[in-house]
């Protein structure tokens, strides 16, 4: 069996090659959607976009751009991602806290199954409960059980304002206490993050990040209720392109903990650079020791893997 | 993958289930199962062979180890409130019902997360997260009735949907029994973190109609109560009028918590039955909620207003009271409700186009109630674009029966022309078994079945539903539509 990586130039292509791989028991080791990267269809009106999955998400937000629009997702390196890896890894940036992961925006795929089938999940309307719920298979599921080839999304307007303030030196008792009070405060951040990264001004305590989003006076309220608690100072998003741009070679792990223990679980990362969802509960650390494994339930998600890819012809379901 | 035709449920086994459950958690005879022998859709019935109620996880594992050995149909059931047949007994076979496993047996407020047994009820997990500020924010009309479980098997939404999504969006994971009565923990677990290694398992299973195992406990996501609310009134002439309020309220980039529209008819039945004192002559009323801080509110409220004034409202009224907003939602959720007052019985369709082809949609049911001269009322999700045209009859006369059949189906193959859906919320049950093919592809269906085939090799969980080709309890003559 040989494994080859395809770039097809149309989705009959595609179908065509996936059906011969199949019939032929081979394997197909990537696929390069890259001619595949069409808007199809943007429904400012209905707050709606279809894209072919090849279409890089930076292209997609300029798009939508133009109408006042956007995809509220800001996963990692999102300027070269095209949406078809983007749902494929299922990544998330420090926006997950206000607008959740790029599931809770996805409307309807289209999907070539690994034997060559060409299936649609989902659709183009904001809510629909006919038949199962299968797109939700297809997302985080490393191309591993079908190509997705086109996405339906949910859009949202544009905030008027967005702003993000940073308190640095943290002690973790400090954080955890901050954290604390601003998820019982009456305030809504769509980012609550901490990090932790060496360079010119590598600091042993915690730096966070308090971002919100909204009209003009939405913002300046929480801004002034966060005044309170503490001082801080105006910053950018910049500490996350700079932990993911830092040196290849060295990986990154992913710990998912409850909400409540993530500076408890940012102590016990000694000495790596770190960026912290602290609202959701996942950190991200470079090197260091990989995280305990989750123990799924294995044996099912093996005979999902071996009823939509029979012969193997897709890669396997990372273990 | 067909499931056994039918069962015989000896008396042996029926010993066994009795001893799993106790006797008095044991239905079998006639008259109790009555009550089960269909939800609030009532157009077929089918008593189950029997119903047990099991009162922990090891219960229901050893009713469907027990049930696998003998390849009898397992049905898990909630409250009933289903509108599409979603847990007919259509073969008989083994009704579990998870009434009695109604706990809460969780809350954490700091990470906003409750553990609830399946058959808890929506509005009590709401009711015990308030004092500590948080609520559960998909809320179904039968959101007194209804359980967390049959939300979980319907995807269920609610007004609120609009700005909070589904319940898909506010389940983090669950414990589920498969058929063949192996326990698992599918998504986040209680002590864990939301992300979980390989495939979301646990989103595919949520709106499986239950076709899947069943499922004993649910954790579930709580989100903050917005700080405050202005809630809107929109009085206009015409539902084109209100149609295009909400299209603009939309384009706007305005986000409102709940967007609901009710047409004249059902504003009548809604006025003569609750007294909330909303206008007879009115072609349409707007249900307008912004929620979140109290700051910038009052801008977003005029700009609303403006809206609606813009699109000929006659009157935008605000309610100045919580205990107004109550009573207006009070209203609405009642609305099928008073439709007794208007006749015998109805039929209610729940599809779904896309926002802007809501005024070229209720047009559509304007012409289908000249068409099949029907009186045809309408109190639905605007903002989602999610319909629910009542369709009225009297079950006494054949010709109603059958005209309201035709209506119906002809307003789902328009939604499904349209772009949309022949289901936002009520999901396919039985009810609307013979639409999946319109919606749907030969080789989309068989993806659902592939995916079914993993978790129910035998198709023995709830079967005969959502799939073309299934049995039907009986021939298809409406009888009485219950409100729910």
């Amino acid at each position: 069996m040989s494994a080859s990586r395809l770039q097809p130039a149309t989705l009959e292509a595609l179908r065509d090659a996936l059906q011969g791989a199949h019939a032929r028991r081979e394997r197909i080791e990537a696929v390069d959607l890259r001619a595949l990267g069409r808007v199809v269809e943007h429904r400012p009106e209905d707050m709606t976009v279809t894209v072919e999955a090849g279409l890089d998400l930076a292209a997609l937000q300029a798009t939508l751009a133009q109408q006042g629009q956007w995809l509220p997702v800001d996963p990692p390196n999102a300027r070269q991602l095209a949406i078809g890896r983007l749902l494929n890894a299922n990544t998330s940036g420090p926006r997950r806290f206000g607008y959740g992961g790029i599931r809770e925006h996805l409307l309807g795929l289209k999907v070539v199954l690994p034997d060559g089938r060409v299936i649609r999940s989902g659709g183009k309307v904001v809510k629909n409960v006919a038949g199962y719920d299968l797109l939700k298979l297809f997302v985080g599921a490393q191309g591993t059980l079908g190509v997705i080839v086109e996405a339906t999304f949910k859009v949202r307007p544009r905030p008027a304002v967005e702003r993000f303030v940073t308190i640095r030196g943290l002690a973790f008792e400090e954080g955890a206490s901050l954290i604390d009070q601003v998820m019982r405060s009456e305030m809504a951040p769509i980012v609550l993050d901490l990090h932790r990264l060496a360079g010119p001004a590598f600091e042993p305590t915690l730096v966070m990040v308090v971002g919100f989003a909204g009209t003009a006076a939405e913002v300046e309220w929480q801004i002034d209720a966060l005044g309170q608690l503490s001082e801080f100072e105006d910053c950018t998003l910049e500490y996350e392109e700079r932990f993911w741009a830092a040196e290849a070679g060295i990986p990154v792990h992913r710990r998912s903990v409850l909400p409540s223990q993530v500076t408890e679980a940012a102590r016990s990362l000694a000495g790596v650079d770190l960026v912290a969802r602290a609202g959701n509960g996942i950190l991200y650390y470079r090197g260091g020791t990989p995280p305990p494994k989750t123990d799924g339930p294995r044996a099912l998600l093996q005979r999902v893997k071996d009823a939509f890819d029979p012969h193997h012809v897709l890669p396997e379901l990372p273990s | 993958m067909s499931a056994p035709a039918n069962d015989t449920l000896t008396p042996e086994m029926i010993d066994r289930l009795r001893a799993i459950v106790g006797p008095e958690n044991l239905l079998a005879g006639q008259e109790e199962l009555l009550v089960y022998e269909c939800d609030a859709y009532t157009l077929e019935k089918h008593p189950p062979g029997v119903v047990v109620l099991p009162d922990t996880t090891a219960q229901v594992v050893a009713i469907v180890k027990l049930c696998a050995e003998r390849k009898v149909p397992i049905i898990p059931r909630g409250a009933g409130t289903s509108l599409s047949g979603a847990v007919l007994a259509v073969t008989g076979g083994v009704m579990i019902a998870m009434s009695r496993m109604n706990r809460i047996l969780e809350l954490d407020p700091r990470n906003r997360r409750a553990l609830v047994e399946a058959g808890c009820i929506n509005a009590w997990v709401t009711t015990a997260a308030r004092p500590h500020g948080l609520l559960y924010a998909p809320d179904p009309s039968s959101q007194p009735a209804c359980t967390i479980g049959g939300n979980l098997a319907t995807n269920a939404g609610g007004p609120h949907t609009l700005k909070y999504g589904v319940t898909t969006n506010h389940i983090l994971g669950f414990e589920m029994v498969l058929p063949d009565g192996e326990l698992l923990w599918l998504g986040a677990t209680p002590d864990g973190g939301e992300e979980v290694d390989g495939y979301d398992l646990r989103g595919a299973v949520i709106g499986c109609e239950g076709m899947f195992g069943v499922v004993t406990r649910v954790l579930l996501r709580l989100i903050r109560v917005p700080r405050a609310y202005r809630t809107m009134l929109g009085v206009f002439e015409t539902v084109d009028d209100a149609s295009q309020a909400v299209s603009d309220i939309i384009g706007a980039g305005i986000l409102p918590g709940a967007l609901e529209m009710m047409d004249q008819l059902i504003t009548q039945a809604v006025e003569a039955a609750y007294h909330f004192g909303f206008p007879l002559d009115a072609g349409a009323v707007l249900i307008v909620e912004l929620d979140g801080l109290a700051a910038g509110l009052d801008a977003q409220t005029e700009r609303v207003m403006g809206l609606c004034r813009k699109n000929r409202a006659r009157e935008v009224r605000l309610a100045g009271s919580d205990q107004e907003r109550a009573d207006l939602w009070k209203c609405r959720k009642r609305a099928f409700g008073a439709i007794g007052r208007l006749s015998p019985n109805f039929l209610t369709q729940d599809g779904v186009v896309p926002r802007s082809k809501l005024p070229e949609m209720m047009r559509f049911i304007q012409e289908c109630s000249r068409k099949y001269a029907l009186r045809i009322p309408n109190v639905f999700h605007a903002g989602d674009g999610n319909l629910h045209p009542l369709l009225l009859y009297d079950e006494r006369d054949p010709d109603q029966v059958r005209r309201t059949l035709e209506a119906s189906n002809a307003i789902l193959d328009k939604c499904v022309a349209l772009g949309g859906s022949v289901s936002g919320e009520h999901g396919i049950g039985v009810e609307k078994i013979d639409f999946m093919e319109k919606q749907f592809t030969a080789d989309d269906l068989e993806a659902m079945r592939t995916l079914r085939r993993v978790f129910d090799p035998e198709g023995r969980c709830n079967p005969h539903k959502l799939f073309p080709g299934s049995k039907r309890c009986m021939e298809f003559t409406p009888r009485k539509q219950a409100a729910a």
